[in-house]
């Protein structure tokens, strides 16, 4: 139990487009070099335009995303609107520092759209710490790789249909150089009509 | 008689009687009016918007009607700031539910601990209870639609059809009678 970060494994990358982003992840869960699960879901939906994906460990994972669906309910009542995607990523950074000294082994990925349809990646670490980008974030096990395929591959404005391309191709490239992350993929596209989901046919090892 | 017996809400009168529990029902009755109907298909609560003043600004949100959570959400009658703490406390017990056991929360349990919030303030601590009565509509997999209506001793009931604030007397007479 050295690192606790890749003990389950799972990798997520986030993209921005025009007017849309994308945000994919593996479905890998695994105990150390044991792969126990090959469904398992990453990436939640927190409203019609906000996702967030979770690496890490897998209970904290599950904790997390309770936790935010309870606290973005009663946002949702007490303000009687959506969170906007910049908004969140201050409530889970703060949810995160929170816990500065006995923290959730959990780096999310925040992909959403504001009021105006522009795109809002985020990626943080375990503490809260944030970065913003226009272009990507990653997250997880295979980061390093994934850093390595979007640079390559991204290109800033493309439209759904080829966001969806370069993100899953970045995705597969960096899951086959990495152990820990893999056994299928999936992809989330989400612009201003709504949100797409796509499994992608992956190598399952 | 009376006032002997009115000024602390945690004594009881020598007829058994909390004056202060029905001193707030009457803050209540002079409230505008809500109602609740339930059928098999579903539950509707209506309520009366009293217009205070021409001068009070349109507001997005409504003194009346309050959702506790998706399935469950409220009528109120009585003192708005006091109907705001109940509700706020109503929300959050429901979320912390939903968070101990992945269920929406039972109408009847989110009434009852509305109701128990109530009662503690005819019991302890010498503060006044609160002056708001709540008509609750939702549905659950347990019992499918329901509705409840509270009162400020805490107790609660569920209804076919009830109505609280102004003349919800004669309300209650004519539901009766359909």
């Amino acid at each position: 139990m050295t690192d606790i970060l890749s003990y389950n494994g799972g990798t997520i990358v986030a993209m921005a487009g025009d007017r849309c982003v994308a945000i994919a992840s593996d479905r890998r869960l695994g105990v150390q070099y044991t792969t126990i699960a090959t469904d398992m879901t990453r990436v939640f939906k927190m409203h019609d335009r906000l996702l967030l994906g979770l690496t890490g460990l897998a209970t904290d994972l599950t904790t997390l995303r309770n936790l935010f669906n309870f606290r973005l309910n009663l946002y949702k009542m007490r303000e009687g609107r959506l969170i906007k995607p910049k908004t969140f990523a201050n409530l889970v950074s703060s949810t995160l520092y929170a816990k500065r000294f006995g923290p959730y082994f959990c780096e999310p990925v925040i992909a959403g759209l504001d009021d105006e349809g522009n795109p809002f990646l985020c990626a943080m670490d375990l503490l809260g710490a944030s970065s913003n980008d226009d272009s990507f974030v990653v997250c997880g096990t295979s980061a390093e790789s994934l850093l390595g395929t979007c640079e390559t591959f991204y290109q800033p404005g493309l439209g759904p249909d080829d966001l969806f391309e370069t993100i899953s191709q970045c995705l597969l490239s960096a899951l086959d150089r990495d152990c820990l992350s893999g056994w299928g993929a999936e992809v989330y596209i989400l612009t201003p009509s709504g949100i797409t989901h796509k499994t992608l046919k992956a190598r399952m090892d | 008689m009376a006032r002997r017996y009115d000024t602390r809400t945690t004594i009881f009168s020598p007829e058994g009687r909390l004056y202060q529990v029905e001193y707030a029902m009457e803050a209540i009755g002079h409230a505008g009016a809500a109602v609740g109907v339930l059928s098999s298909e579903g539950v509707v609560l209506a309520a009366e918007k009293k217009i205070t003043s021409k001068l009070l600004e349109v507001s997005k949100s409504s003194e009346k009607m309050y959702v506790i959570d998706e399935h469950v959400a409220c009528a109120v009658a009585g003192i708005t700031a006091d109907a705001n703490i109940l509700i706020t406390k109503s929300r959050v017990s429901a979320q912390q539910y939903l968070y101990r056991y992945q269920e929406p929360i039972p109408v009847e349990q989110i009434v009852k601990m509305a109701g128990n919030d109530m009662q503690a303030y005819t019991q302890f601590g010498g503060l006044r209870p609160f002056g708001v009565a709540f008509i609750y509509a939702g549905w659950d997999v347990h019992y499918g639609y329901q509705l409840y209506q509270t009162d400020p001793s805490g107790n609660y009931g569920g209804w076919k059809a009830t109505a609280i604030g102004a003349n919800s007397p004669a309300a209650h007479s004519i539901l009766k009678s359909d």
